[in-house]
């Protein structure tokens, strides 16, 4: 923990009942850094916002945000932290003006200054007439942007940003990510939660891998990919395998337990252990079988595929989601 | 300081959704004190006509006296405006065989020897009887019956121990020839027995849904925990709201008056101002009650049963359907426990009497002490479980 630390979590744990949400998380977020948070749903990230929101209170362990803990000084933390997500919304009867503006009497922003930054924020999204509209009114991803607005009028030295882009278009998602880069170059710190694996790859400093309320990995995405490094994949277009040709292919490959293979749209897509000579022996095994092969190459292991190997493999991800939709 | 700009800036808040929906605006301000209005107007009548829940049931009289004191008792009750449909027969078996079938609902029966028994009660103590047969199939109609039966023949009951209604039974008494009844009791206008519930039900009825509901659809809608998470304190959200109602709340009361009073005539026994104070406390209550409920954290849907049981619950215990003077055993501890009786009782004692309202000490203080341990106790949930709330 430096000087520099704005975050601060020791072995934070919540439990509901005998479930465990976050299971003795332990970490720390630099200032002006974007750290995101990775990982299926149910993995216990809402939960991890929640809690360093002061939203709800930890069953053991301790956190700090912006210097204040989380339990003894929740309304200190509260004035420094800004929140998007879907939990915390706009009134839909009120124009994103008039939402601003109670929230500006709540933060006590005097009146000048408050009007003075609601049009710097109107302006910076380009709100334009849609300012005059009812938040009911607002498309998704205005919606969003006038939640990051919310989240923003009062200068939150944190930023937690929950599944902000889920429901957007490319187009939004892309300023948005872009956006929230500008924000921690100016000192801001955010943390960006999200199951989408591409997003965090893109524009986070570090992630933090979770699965089953556990913190798995912890570093920047290059590091991440790296600590995958030992893994291989192959992606062959092979059109029309049926489910025989598959299993007689998975028996002649001989893959073991972290391998796994993967029929999607005639693509078939093949990891295992580092092994040079993988894409020889799956061209071999398909051409045994009688496969028809368009394509074939070796890959580099994306994100998605560290995140993977790093949770077990997809099936035990299966296995955890349908776990926490029962 | 903060509080109260807070305060302000939620109500003001409150103000523009609340002018936004057309059709809450139309329920809570129009619609709830119209209808309710004109539906006790429908059915007691207007502030003309005297109203009695017994002048339009069918009832007969069997005379088996025939003499001058139960022909008077006849003459007395076919004139008065209690028994419109009071017919006379000979035949005690074919009106009582006609209780079951709604032909009578009541069958009044003067016995042999009454007139007889009247004259040597001043000796010898003895009691004259009136038997009332009564259709038990409809609820609450034996007691109104014979209430209303009572209060007429009551100078034939030589036990009977209002003072000054013995005094002059004793006169009357002394010229048999010639029996009086005594009416014992008041007649109010039918209007504004009416009023009295009125007001009530309808500030309890759009009150509850308005703060209860309206918390609810908050934790809902994520809007709770944007306040949460905010500098606010909770007692400014309480605040703010109660504001925001109690300025509908006397909107609905002058709703409520202004058709009472223009459409029925109405002409209440006390000033508007006391009218509005106890429509206002009657709102506090509930608006106490409904954040009580806020804080158990029940969804929008609860709220709305919640809402039903607590109007049938008033109805049955806290006077509005019988006074709870006269309910017994459990029923009347309840009745004696809910501090929305003692409400009513004042809106009775005001608007039917005339009495000055801080004359009514008891009932002031149940209201106002329960109001404050509402809000008090309704700020200490809240605020200890407002972040379980908000998630």
């Amino acid at each position: 923990m430096t000087e520099d630390t704005v975050i601060s979590i020791k072995d934070l744990t919540k439990k509901f009942g005998h479930f465990t949400a976050v299971d003795e998380i332990n970490l720390t977020v630099e200032e002006g850094e974007l750290y995101g948070l990775l990982g299926p749903n149910g993995a216990g990230k809402t939960t991890i916002v929640r809690l360093l929101c002061t939203l709800i209170q930890p069953t053991s362990g301790t956190a700090s945000v912006a210097g204040y803990d989380i339990r003894e000084q929740a309304a200190q933390v509260r004035r420094r932290i800004g929140v998007v997500s879907d939990g915390v919304m706009l009134y839909k009867d009120l124009t994103i003006e008039e939402n601003l503006k109670l929230l500006s009497t709540l933060y006590e922003i005097p009146n000048e200054q408050a009007n003075d930054r609601i049009r710097e924020l109107l302006d910076m999204f380009a709100f334009k007439e849609k300012e005059k509209r009812m938040v009911k009114a607002l498309s998704t991803g205005w919606t969003k942007k006038a939640m990051i607005c919310a989240a923003l009028l009062h200068r939150p030295s944190v930023l937690f940003l929950d599944e902000v882009t889920t429901g957007l278009d490319p187009q939004s998602a892309i300023a948005l990510q872009e956006f929230t880069k500008s924000l921690c170059k100016k000192g801001v710190t955010v943390i960006w939660t999200t199951h989408y694996m591409g997003e965090p790859d893109k524009i986070c400093d570090r992630i933090g891998i979770m699965f089953a309320g556990k913190l798995v990995k912890n570093g920047t995405p290059k590091e991440l990919k790296l600590a995958v490094n030992d893994l291989t994949v192959v992606e062959v277009d092979a059109p029309n395998l049926s489910h025989e040709q598959l299993q007689k292919v998975k028996q002649k490959l001989n893959l073991n337990g972290s391998s796994k293979l993967k029929y999607e749209d005639s693509k078939l897509l093949i990891t295992s252990d580092r092994n040079n000579d993988l894409a020889e022996q799956v061209s071999t095994a398909l051409v045994g079988v009688g496969a028809k092969i368009r394509a074939i190459n070796t890959k580099i292991p994306s994100l998605e595929d560290a995140f993977i190997a790093l949770t077990g493999g997809e099936e035990e991800i299966d296995r955890f989601v349908e776990a926490g939709q029962k | 300081m903060k509080i109260l700009t807070d305060s302000i800036a939620i109500a003001a808040n409150e103000f523009r959704q609340f002018r936004r929906n057309r059709a809450s605006v139309l329920i809570s301000l129009l619609l709830i004190p119209l209808f309710f209005t004109v539906a006790q107007g429908a059915g007691r009548g207007s502030a003309g006509s005297s109203y009695s829940p017994t002048a339009d049931i069918p009832m007969v009289l069997v005379d088996n006296d025939h003499t001058l004191a139960s022909a008077r008792v006849w003459q007395t009750l076919a004139g008065s405006q209690d028994f419109h449909r009071l017919t006379q027969t000979s035949d005690e078996h074919a009106a009582i065989a006609g209780l079951g079938l709604k032909k009578y609902y009541a069958v009044i029966v003067i016995p042999k020897g009454f007139q007889g028994i009247l004259q040597s009660s001043e000796l010898n103590s003895t009691q004259a009887r009136i038997i009332l047969y009564t259709d038990d199939s409809e609820p609450g109609f034996t007691s109104q019956v014979s209430g209303t039966l009572t209060n007429y023949v009551q100078n034939f009951d030589p036990r009977i121990e209002v003072q000054p209604i013995v005094s002059e039974l004793q006169l009357l008494r002394g010229r048999i020839g010639g029996v009086e009844i005594i009416r014992r009791g008041t007649s109010f206008p039918g209007f504004n027995i009416g009023l009295t519930v009125i007001l009530a039900i309808v500030q309890i009825f759009a009150v509850f849904y308005e703060i209860a509901g309206g918390l609810s659809r908050e934790r809902e809608e994520g809007t709770f925990a944007r306040l949460i998470l905010s500098p606010m304190n909770i007692g400014s959200m309480i605040l703010g709201k109660t504001v925001f109602d109690l300025i509908l709340s006397t909107i609905r009361t002058f709703t409520v008056l202004g058709l009472g009073i223009f459409l029925y005539r109405g002409h209440p026994n006390t000033q508007i101002g006391t009218i509005l104070a106890l429509s206002l406390l009657i709102a506090l209550m509930t608006m106490g009650l409904a954040f009580l409920v806020s804080a158990l954290k029940i969804g929008l849907r609860a709220v709305v049963i919640l809402e039903f049981f607590l109007v049938l619950m008033l109805y049955a215990f806290s006077g509005l359907l019988i006074d709870k003077e006269l309910l017994l055993g459990g029923a009347a501890v309840i009745a004696n426990s809910l501090p929305f009786s003692y409400a009513f009782d004042a809106m009775r004692r005001t608007i039917l009497v005339g009495r000055p309202l801080l004359s009514l000490t008891t009932d002031l203080t149940v209201m106002v002490t329960s109001i404050v341990g509402l809000y008090i106790f309704s700020y200490i949930l809240l605020f200890r479980f407002r972040e379980r709330l908000a998630t």
